[in-house]
């Protein structure tokens, strides 16, 4: 609408094969570059250590869900009979951790699984409405049988000649650049 | 695929150390020495002789039980699933799981001391005061112990020998109907496996303390011991798959990261399953069940629950939790020893408090120690001897090249991983 002066996204390279975009992304690795991305229809086996990928931060998220949780459990049964209302039932005492693990034990799995989709929501930035890749039409591919490797405008090392070069060495069938 | 050692269809020899048979061979005669010297012991308040011996050698049966009974659960959930991870690690399961008839000398020996182990052999059932007795007698009196003894044994040896027997075959015709066959015993197999090793456990362990009910004991037994199989088969496999050994190439990250995620998975289910077991008697607060826990929490066997709890379930949990940690040696490994000795604590806290009630029994551990060398060693030398008469690995399993050309991904993308740490230090 208002945007005459239109900015660039990265630069998008179509590939046909697994195995050539694995070997362009080994070499996009080694050149340094920090914002770029691979869209494949389906996981790659080594795909994330190609790309110098480390594990995902998820399982943290996750890690303290589940403390929190367990945590929450315990707290909750304590509150609840021991503290706020006590009352005795079958000569048990008020307070066991006993009775208060399965309270803990499914609350240490919900708010572990809360962290694991938060967090991971969180780490990708999600939701969000739009992503300048879904402009360009031949990137629909992605869901079919092609393969793509983006470069990042805003990478520091970006320098679109050299980029073009690389990746058609590596066996890229169509390079394009992708507006904002 | 260039990742053949040149040691294929070859027979695996299996060199620990050198002169390992003598060696075994000494060990094993001298711990079953040490273990028929015991049968002297006389207990405080126990008049019989013998009964310390038979106990242990229970306990020393049940732990080896617990392995082999493991690598046949493994073999025939390979067979299930059709897995691909798993089939060139299949050989040593159906290796281990094979010395099961060798168990049954042990066990022929432990029959000799039925009287001093069973509380119910010993008690006349008729004008017993003992209820449980008299509603049990229909399950548990001597005859039918003795042939479901037999039958768990023969189940137990067809089974592995028939899997091992078309394994082999596949190795020298390669042909479907190998494969097929295999899958067939393990459809049978799995259901076979789940009664006979549930009432194995109860026949044998629970029994001894025959007014006892536990609904999980068959699986409670059955977690506890896949979890202790996969910590040695852990072991087991780095051993031959180092530089030099059979398992050379053929074993790699994708095994040993998997073999370590069940190790995980199985330490959650032995405390979950031993925690419902425990939860269920306790709320419940019937004097008939909770007695078997009362007990249990006298002298030091308060100590021994505790050491479970912590030692069995927090520990291996906490160290496991981390994803890199399964594919550590440095840390698995440690682990897979401490497993051998919880479980062994494990077998004693349901063993042991029948013959010593007021504590754990420091003072005949050896007794234990040596029953366990015996069996042990037995184990050990025989399955030396099948590793060396048929290959390490299933020759021409299917999906074993599957497997070997996923390891190579493997091994480059730890190359990458490699390369791409460095170059970020630079």
């Amino acid at each position: 609408m208002e945007s005459e002066s239109q900015k660039a996204y990265g630069l998008v390279a179509e590939f046909d094969t697994p195995a050539d975009i694995m070997e362009a992304a080994r070499q996009v690795r080694n050149l340094g570059f920090t914002k770029w991305d691979v869209h494949t229809p389906y996981p790659i086996h080594g795909m994330d250590q190609a790309m110098g990928m480390n594990n995902s931060k998820v399982g943290w998220f996750t890690f303290l869900g589940g403390i929190t949780g367990f945590t929450t459990g315990y707290l909750m049964i304590w509150f609840m009979n021991a503290f706020d209302y006590p009352l005795i039932v079958g000569g048990k005492p008020m307070f066991s951790p006993y009775f208060a693990f399965p309270v803990g034990y499914e609350l240490t799995i919900l708010l572990g699984a809360f962290g694991t989709l938060f967090g991971m929501f969180f780490l990708n930035k999600l939701p969000r409405l739009h992503h300048p890749l879904l402009k360009n039409r031949n990137f629909a591919k992605v869901t079919h049988d092609k393969y793509f490797l983006v470069v990042e405008v805003e990478d520091p090392k970006f320098d679109e000649s050299q980029i073009r070069e690389l990746l058609t060495d590596n066996g890229s069938t169509n390079i394009e650049l992708v507006e904002e | 695929m260039s990742s053949s050692t040149g040691n294929e269809n070859q027979p695996a020899h299996v060199s620990l150390w050198p002169g390992q048979k003598e060696l075994l061979k000494y060990l094993t005669l001298i711990a079953a020495v040490l273990a028929l010297v015991s049968v002297n012991i006389k207990l405080d308040g126990n008049n019989d002789f013998g009964a310390q011996l038979a106990f242990s050698l229970l306990l020393a049966l049940m732990f080896f039980l617990s392995i082999c009974l493991g690598s046949l659960f493994l073999t025939l959930i390979h067979h299930l699933f059709d897995s691909t991870w798993s089939a060139p690690l299949r050989r040593v399961y159906e290796n281990i799981a094979t010395l099961i008839p060798w168990l049954a000398i042990p066990f022929g020996f432990l029959c000799l001391f039925g009287d001093q182990l069973y509380g119910w052999m010993a008690m006349e059932s008729a004008g017993n005061p003992d209820h449980a007795l008299h509603a049990k007698h229909a399950y548990l009196n001597k005859p039918f112990f003795y042939i479901r003894a037999i039958i768990y044994f023969s189940v137990w040896t067809w089974l592995a020998n028939k899997l091992r027997y078309w394994s082999i075959r596949q190795d020298e015709e390669g042909t479907a109907e190998c494969a097929f066959k295999m899958r067939k015993f393990a459809y049978m197999g799995v259901f076979l496996f789940a009664f006979t090793l549930t009432l194995a456990a109860i026949d044998w362990v629970k029994s001894l303390e025959h007014a006892w009910f536990s609904t999980m004991y068959g699986v409670y037994y059955f977690a506890g011991s896949v979890w202790t199989t996969l910590a040695t088969l852990y072991a087991l496999f780095l051993v031959l798959s180092k530089k030099g050994g059979p398992l050379e190439g053929i074993v790699g990250k994708r095994q040993f990261f998997d073999l370590g995620v069940l190790l995980f998975a199985f330490t959650v289910f032995y405390a979950y399953i031993h925690f419902s077991q425990y939860f269920l008697i306790w709320n419940a607060n019937i004097p008939e069940e909770t007695y078997y826990y009362v007990i249990r929490e006298n002298g030091s066997w308060w100590d021994i629950s505790m050491l479970i709890i912590f030692g069995h379930f927090f520990i291996p949990f906490l160290t496991l939790l981390r994803i890199d940690a399964k594919l550590s040696p440095a840390i698995v490994v440690p682990i897979a020893a401490w497993a051998w000795l919880m479980h062994y604590i494990d077998l004693s806290f349901n063993i042991m408090p029948v013959l010593h009630p007021e504590g754990f029994h420091w003072s005949y551990v050896w007794v234990d120690i040596s029953c366990m060398v015996a069996i042990g060693g037995l184990l050990a030398l025989k399955f030396i001897k099948k590793m060396d008469s048929a290959a390490p690995y299933p020759v021409k399993d299917p999906r074993l090249k599957e497997a070997l050309e996923e390891q190579a991904i493997e091994r480059e993308a730890s190359e990458d991983a490699e390369m791409a740490k460095n170059g970020l230090q630079s």
